[in-house]
Formats: C-alpha cells, sequence, structure tokens
C-alpha cells in the first residue's frame, strides 16, 4: 500500500469513527415517572418536583420520587378531542414569589373552538391547587375541527409573553390575513393586555407578533442570543425551524416546502420574497414537538421521528450534530431543560413517561 | 369482461387527470387571492407535478369507490334500462362524493382534498365521479347513435 494512500485511509477510519460516535452519542436515561396518558409540556418546581400537563385536561404534580397527584385546576371550557385538550404550562418568570403560571388549552366546543390561555396561581404546598384562574388570550375566531391548535408559548425579556397558534388546518389562507389569530404568534403583557411595541398596530391584530405559520409546536426564548426560535409543522415535509422576529411573514401557506397529504402542492414556491425562509427543514417530516436550549444547542424532540435531535449554533443558523433516545422507539411530546440545567422529555402515549436524559 | 375492464380503467384514469388538473385550479386560486403571482410555466409545473403526485392518490380513491357506485348502479340499471346512462353518472357522482365525507370523517384532518373545503370545490371534484359514470358507460354499452358517430378526419 502506497503511504499517501494509508494515510488517506487512516486519517478517513480517525473521521467514520467520529461520526459514528457522534451519531451513537450515548444517553443514561431514567424513567422519572410513568403512566402519564399524552402528557404535553412540564416545568420544574423551585420546591422539587414538576408539574404536568395531560392533553385530556388534568394538570399532574410529580415528585421527585414519581410519585403523581391530581392539581386542582378548573376549566370549564376545555375542549378535549383527537388533537385539542390542555396543552403548555409556563411558570411565570417570578414563581418563587408569586406561584404564577399559565396554561393554554382548547377552549370551547366541536362546532366552535380555538386556543386559550388563562393565568393562575398554585398554592404553596401539595396537595397543590390552581386557583385565581383568570382568562388572558383567546384566540380568534372559534372554528371547528380538533386541528392545529399551536399553544406553546415562552416570556420574552420583557416578560411579555409569546403564544404560538395554528392554523386550524382548514384555515390555512386565514395565516395570510392580519384580521384573526389563526396561523399567528402572538405577543400579550400576563395580564392579557395588549404591548405598545407590538408590531401592527390596528385593533383587529394589535396582538399579533409574526404570521403565516402552520403550527407552531416549539416556541423558545434564547436569552443568550437575544433570539427568540420556533419550529413548526409542515404538511407532508417541510417542517421548519425559524427564527422569529416582529412582524415576520413565515409563509404559511404560500411558500412551502412540504406538500399537502394528497401529494397535491400547496403552493409552488419554496420561497417568496417578504417571506421569511426557515433555518433548517425536515423533509420528510419528523413532526418536531418540543424545543429547548441546552448549554447553547437547541434540542427538538420529534413525534414522527420518534429522537431527540441536537442543534449546534453558528453564523445565525443551526446544523444538526448528534441524535438521540431513537432507542426508545417511542413518540416524543416535549423537551424540557430545568433550572438546574437537566434535560427531561416527555413520550406522546396513553402510558407515556416523563424521562431525565443525561446526554454526553 | 376484457371491455368492462378497459372502460373501467378509462373512466377511473379520466376523472383522475381531471380531478388533478381541477384542485390544481382551487389552489392557486387561493393563492392567487392573496395576491401570490402565478405566471403560466409555474401554473403548468405546478399541474405537472399533481397530476404525478395527487393524480394516483385519487386515483386510488376512486377505484373502489366507483366498484361498489358501477355495481349499484349496475344493479339499477337491469330494472330500469332506459336510464342507464344516468343511472352511472349520477352513482359515480354521488358515489366519489359519499366517499369524500367518508374519507373525511376517518381521516385525522377536517379535510383531506384542500379543493373539497369550499362548496364549489366538492360539488366539482364529486362531479368527477359523474364524469368516470359517463366515461365507463359510453364505452361499454355505447348507444346506436354513438356507435354510428363518425371519428373526425
Amino acid at each position: 500500500m502506497s503511504r499517501p494512500l494509508g494515510i488517506i485511509i487512516a486519517v478517513s477510519l480517525v473521521f467514520l469513527v467520529g461520526i459514528l460516535q457522534g451519531a451513537m452519542a450515548s444517553t443514561k436515561t431514567t424513567v422519572i415517572a410513568e403512566k402519564l396518558a399524552f402528557p404535553w409540556s412540564m416545568a420544574a418546581l423551585p420546591e422539587g418536583g414538576f408539574v404536568v400537563t395531560l392533553r385530556g385536561g388534568q394538570l399532574i404534580y410529580v415528585a421527585p420520587n414519581g410519585s403523581k397527584q391530581p392539581i386542582e385546576l378548573s376549566l370549564p371550557d376545555l375542549y378535549a378531542t383527537a388533537q385539542a385538550g390542555l396543552f403548555e404550562v409556563l411558570l411565570a418568570p417570578d414563581f418563587a414569589s408569586t406561584r404564577e403560571l399559565v396554561l393554554s388549552y382548547a377552549c370551547g366546543s366541536e362546532a366552535a373552538n380555538n386556543t386559550c390561555v388563562v393565568k393562575g396561581n398554585l398554592s404553596a404546598q401539595a396537595p397543590y391547587s390552581v386557583i385565581n384562574t383568570q382568562n388572558i388570550f383567546t384566540a380568534l375566531p372559534k372554528k371547528a375541527g380538533a386541528a392545529h391548535f399551536g399553544a406553546r408559548m415562552a416570556w420574552l425579556a420583557d416578560d411579555t409573553l409569546l403564544i404560538a397558534l395554528g392554523d386550524g388546518f382548514v384555515h390555512r389562507e386565514q395565516a395570510q390575513q392580519l384580521d384573526n389569530h389563526l396561523g399567528k404568534i402572538v405577543r400579550i403583557h400576563r395580564d392579557g393586555s395588549t404591548p405598545d411595541d407590538n408590531p401592527y398596530k390596528h385593533s383587529q391584530a394589535s396582538q399579533i407578533f409574526s404570521y403565516g405559520h402552520r403550527n407552531v409546536q416549539g416556541l423558545i426564548y434564547d436569552e443568550q442570543r437575544d433570539a427568540i426560535w420556533q419550529h413548526e409543522h409542515g404538511p407532508k415535509g417541510g417542517d421548519e425551524l425559524n427564527k422569529i422576529v416582529a412582524g415576520g411573514n413565515y409563509g404559511w401557506p404560500i411558500a412551502t416546502y412540504g406538500i399537502d397529504y394528497t401529494g397535491a402542492k400547496v403552493s409552488p414556491f419554496n420561497q417568496l420574497p417578504g417571506v421569511k425562509a426557515p433555518l433548517y427543514t425536515w423533509t420528510p417530516s419528523l413532526a418536531p414537538a418540543g424545543l429547548a436550549l441546552y448549554n447553547g444547542d437547541l434540542l427538538v424532540s420529534h413525534l414522527v421521528g420518534r429522537r431527540l435531535q441536537r442543534f449546534r449554533y453558528s453564523h445565525d443558523s443551526w446544523t444538526l450534530t448528534d441524535e438521540y433516545l431513537s432507542e426508545l422507539g417511542q413518540r416524543i411530546r416535549a423537551v424540557y431543560t430545568s433550572p438546574d440545567n437537566e434535560v427531561y422529555v416527555l413520550t406522546d402515549s396513553a402510558e407515556g413517561q416523563l424521562i431525565k436524559v443525561e446526554l454526553p | 369482461m376484457l371491455r368492462v375492464l378497459l372502460a373501467f380503467i378509462i373512466a377511473v384514469v379520466g376523472a383522475a387527470l381531471v380531478g388533478s388538473v381541477m384542485q390544481t385550479q382551487f389552489n392557486l386560486a387561493e393563492l392567487t387571492a392573496l395576491s401570490v403571482s402565478v405566471d403560466m410555466p409555474t401554473r403548468m409545473n405546478t399541474i405537472v407535478h399533481d397530476l404525478l403526485h395527487f393524480g394516483p392518490v385519487f386515483a386510488a380513491m376512486l377505484v373502489p369507490t366507483l366498484i361498489i357506485a358501477f355495481v349499484i348502479a349496475w344493479l339499477l340499471a337491469k330494472r330500469f334500462v332506459r336510464l342507464e346512462r344516468w343511472w352511472f353518472i349520477v352513482g359515480g357522482g354521488f358515489g366519489l362524493a359519499t366517499a369524500f365525507l367518508i374519507i373525511d370523517s376517518l381521516a385525522p384532518m377536517p379535510t383531506l382534498i384542500a379543493a373539497n373545503r369550499t362548496t364549489l370545490g366538492f360539488v366539482l371534484m364529486s362531479a368527477t365521479g359523474a364524469f368516470a359514470g359517463w366515461i365507463f358507460d359510453r364505452l361499454w354499452h355505447p348507444q346506436a347513435r354513438e356507435l354510428n358517430e363518425e371519428l373526425p378526419k
């Protein structure tokens, strides 16, 4: 064997081993709680343990030892069926002193529903209950059907709340109309009032922060980079990772990398002038359903993809570097990084689990 | 039997072609209503894409639907012979409309075919089933005057 060839082979082997190590990066998983019926989101409490939402409408306290207790919660207008139900729980930035949290859920009836958000106070100690619940947002118009509610939320640095919404599936063109909340991300104060510095001033859309979304399932504010990262489901292909800016149009349904489930084109255009292009697209769709920051990296959990992906930041974009948890074979609804920098995921099934994940 | 099979295949292909091109126009019309400009080459490319990708899916919906619809039409035609052509036309149309409703009630999404979201779209897409019924009976049992039609020169 000639010397150059040997060097090439040796370098290739080292490179290959590196890739394989990256691809098969080992993770340690610990099941904290199980038999959670379709858990949707979670938050770590400062006193220990977690609050977990179940899509069916229950709020659960999971103690550090994994025991579960229901949390008393009254949502009289909850609509729970198919994709509809109780969605995100988010603790207020000053939760430690105020015990305030916000919850998103599908409200209304089969004939007329959309996404609602309430704020409330979690009692100081177990057995927990949510008291003083007060509606702070109702997405309009109410529409029929139980699909595409969005419902992920994030606090910005100024303590305003972003609420991501869906297009209701059959109303996709409404995502481009600024007189309704379908396919939008809205920004409100915690008391439900509208910030003065939202991008659109007219009364019909004063809460709109960005538009042209299909079904947002991941939303997070990155304090380190002062940026908002988001992902949303495309139809068949075209799931998107986006950087959200005020007033941005994210294209659905006039520009998309996906096609309809029937094979028909939703739009002939992947990109259009005035439309924010995605930073990353998943085709075929992995159905990203959760988004978290971990040591400056993005973690994305997937339903159809049944894995956790890790993205590294460079030059205002994200590069896929690692994949984890495919060995579980589970749909992963959410990924969450606790204030003490531990990573957790929620698996999506009638017997879902809350799993602690130690990443390499 | 070969005649029936050929007539059925041509009916399915014909309806799939017409339905595919039609739903493309509905989808593009929604975009142009949002002030998106769609030039003719883009429209043609979209039509071809949908013929290749939506067409087979639509044909797969048409096959079982039309088998059931045409068997019922045939049974009715045996009893009311003079209305045979109409039984196949009406059977194909109603059969496809029923299939759309059943699929939409079973599928996770409220409306599988986007063009069916409007009443006009639903009626016209269902009408492709009627078109299939006409093609099928025209080829299977052509009427005397149709057999005497001269081919265009």
